[in-house]
């Protein structure tokens, strides 16, 4: 028993390496599956895609950006972050028939 | 409906709960070239995702078109015999653990000797239930994603009214779940679809559902069945549910899962495993824990973003066994998370949790996934499950369960859409499949079954579930209290009772959430909700 504080620890988990495990069969950037409209970001205070998502797709302040830089190519088509945005900034949709994340496991 | 439709039905998603509406509608004597099943995955399977345990031997029913599946599907990976439950703090974990003979299913037990949980693969379970599909005669397209439903309005009433079919090309899938322009943030948020004509709008809302939309292209169906699963689209685009709720953040989970590769043999080992033979899969074990890990990460987040201060995320862990593998993850409570925390993250810290860390350990990472969950259904179904000539089921109509000892969805999804199958064959042989005949049957039965009756029953859990404390100082204090308990440190020994009081009072100290939470008042009032689980 001490009063000095227990160290819980902060973790970061590879998030490029998760991704790089699944496949993936991409469509072109005309029929991409997201669209947000990322001006509207700019008053958003909150970023809780950027936190939501478990694909990181939505990068912003939390990376040094001023502007949000989404990029749907690493979408696992989970649709938290269209539950988390209330600015009305994401328009969401699954990918063409085919297109999209490919799970081998499930 | 006099005029010949393109197919009877048409389902809209081919997991569960679709396959299961599909094979019901055979067993109603449907012929399989009247059903359509067309799933946006190629191959079948390849969108879906679940963490991976089966409850429930649902699948029985289907045994004429299935056979022996719980052998045979290489998608049912273990059979669940041993099951875990357990609170996990950055350095203690507090396991309550069952071995259960008559979980065997080879007789000899007083309890009814019967498997009745399997851990599964979604992928490959769900591609070996397509095949089957394909085999009893029903026409199954994979990668095929339905963006709009063909919907005719009525104009009149009774016989004389007129028929006419809804210009699809009049609005775009888009059009029903996008934000408008003019959308306000919060509550005021408007869609597009309110900015369009009046009465495409009321065609879209209420008009008769008669098949899909595909490339443009419209094929016809006296009922459509919507199994999109948990993320449906086209459950909120043609609102069975309110845009509002459909986006709202209350009881819905993420799921983040990683798949494990260990081996075999290591499984079979590590969590002594009885290992299959010709009559019986291998064994296997299922884990749930509730996670206090976050205090540093949350106390880091909220020191960068303060409007999220004091906030501290609710994720519970789960880790199951599967043949080769084993599924690791955590389920994320949305509302609960604060600004500064990655869901990615708060993964990691259940992975390197000692106990965890422990039983991956050599593992190799085949998979990482994430996938909603709509926890507690009754808050998360949509407004209706039935209208003119279109019925939801499965996740899709959030018929999930959870009550902290298990969480189940698979089971439900196939049970509801074996109610949908009879009813549906029913309502097509009475020649009539308007919103009133689909709920009278279809939404009735739901009702009266199983999955209706436990998640009532069980919703005051959900009041437990969501309590904060369950995810901050109860693992910690079940953890610390045990620890102490069992240890020996040569120093004097003191009772349970007195740890425990210790132990609260020293925890006490950490946090003034902490203080508050432990109080008496509150001490009895999770007493008292945790009685209902």
């Amino acid at each position: 028993m001490s009063d000095k504080k227990q160290k819980l620890g902060l973790f970061t988990y590879d998030i490029k390496n998760g991704l790089g495990l699944i496949g993936y069969n991409i469509d072109d950037h005309e029929h991409a599956h997201i669209i947000v409209d990322v001006d509207k970001c700019d008053d958003c205070s909150h970023m809780m895609c950027v936190w939501g998502c478990p694909a990181q797709c939505y990068n912003f302040r939390d990376q040094g950006l001023e502007k949000m830089k989404f990029q749907y190519e690493d979408c696992v088509e989970c649709g938290t972050c269209f539950i988390m945005c209330d600015q009305g900034a994401v328009s969401w949709n699954h990918p063409r028939g085919g297109f999209g994340i490919t799970y081998n496991q499930g | 409906m006099t005029d010949e439709t393109d197919f009877d039905v048409i389902v809209i998603g081919a997991g569960m709960a679709g396959a299961a509406t599909a094979f019901q509608l055979l067993k109603e004597g449907m012929e399989g070239d009247r059903i359509l099943v067309v799933e946006r995955g190629d191959p079948v399977g390849a969108k879906n995702m679940s963490g991976g345990i089966l409850w429930g031997r649902e699948l029985d029913d289907f045994e004429e078109y299935l056979g022996n599946w719980e052998m045979e599907c290489n998608g049912i990976e273990r059979y669940i015999n041993h099951k875990k439950i357990g609170f996990l703090s950055s350095e203690d974990a507090v396991f309550v653990e069952g071995k259960f003979a008559s979980w065997d299913g080879i007789g000899g037990t007083e309890e009814p000797s019967q498997r009745a949980a399997w851990s599964v693969l979604r992928a490959k379970t769900d591609a070996w239930l397509a095949e089957k599909m394909e085999e009893a005669g029903i026409f199954v397209m994979a990668g095929i994603k339905i963006d709009q439903l063909h919907i005719r309005t009525r104009d009149g009433k009774g016989d004389d009214a007129e028929i006419s079919d809804l210009d699809h090309t009049s609005y775009t899938a888009r059009d029903l779940t996008d934000p408008a322009p003019d959308s306000g943030e919060g509550g005021a948020q408007k869609w597009k679809v309110d900015n369009l004509p009046k009465d495409v709008v009321e065609a879209i809302r209420n008009g008769i559902i008669s098949g899909i939309v595909q490339d443009g292209e419209v094929m016809t169906s006296k009922v459509v069945v919507i199994a999109e699963g948990s993320n449906s689209v086209l459950t909120r685009g043609y609102h069975f549910d309110s845009m509002l709720h459909a986006q709202s953040k209350d009881d819905m989970l993420l799921g983040v899962k990683e798949v494990i590769h260990l081996g075999k043999e290591r499984i079979d080992e590590r969590f002594n495993c009885f290992a299959g033979d010709d009559s019986r899969p291998p064994s296997g074990m299922a884990m749930e824990l509730a996670l206090s890990l976050y205090r540093d990460m949350a106390e880091q987040a909220w020191e960068d973003y303060p409007d999220t201060a004091g906030q501290m995320p609710r994720c519970g862990g789960f880790f199951y066994t599967n043949l080769d593998t084993v599924s690791c993850g955590i389920i994320v409570q949305l509302k609960s998370l604060p600004q500064g925390l990655h869901t990615y993250d708060l993964y990691q810290a259940f992975k390197e949790q000692p106990a965890i860390a422990a039983l991956i350990d050599g593992g190799e990472v085949l998979e990482y996934s994430g996938h909603l969950c709509p926890e507690f259904g009754l808050h998360r179904m949509p407004h209706r499950f039935a209208r003119d000539g279109a019925i939801v089921v499965g996740d899709a109509a959030g018929l999930v369960f959870a009550n902290g000892m298990m969480i189940q969805g698979m089971n439900n999804a196939l049970h509801s859409g074996k109610l949908a199958g009879k009813a549906i064959a029913k309502c097509i042989g009475d020649n009539d499949v308007s919103e009133t005949a689909l709920n009278a049957t279809y939404t009735k039965s739901l009702k009266a079954s199983y999955i209706f009756r436990d998640l009532k029953r069980f919703e005051p859990a959900t009041k437990f579930l969501n309590d904060d404390a369950n995810f901050t100082w109860v693992p910690e204090l079940i953890g610390k209290t045990a620890n102490r308990v069992f240890r020996e440190i040569g120093e004097e020994k003191i009772t349970a009772e007195k740890v425990f009081f210790g132990t609260r009072k020293d925890l006490r100290k950490k946090s003034r959430a902490y203080k508050k939470g432990m109080g008496w008042l509150n001490l009895i009032r999770i007493g008292m909700l945790g009685r209902k689980l």
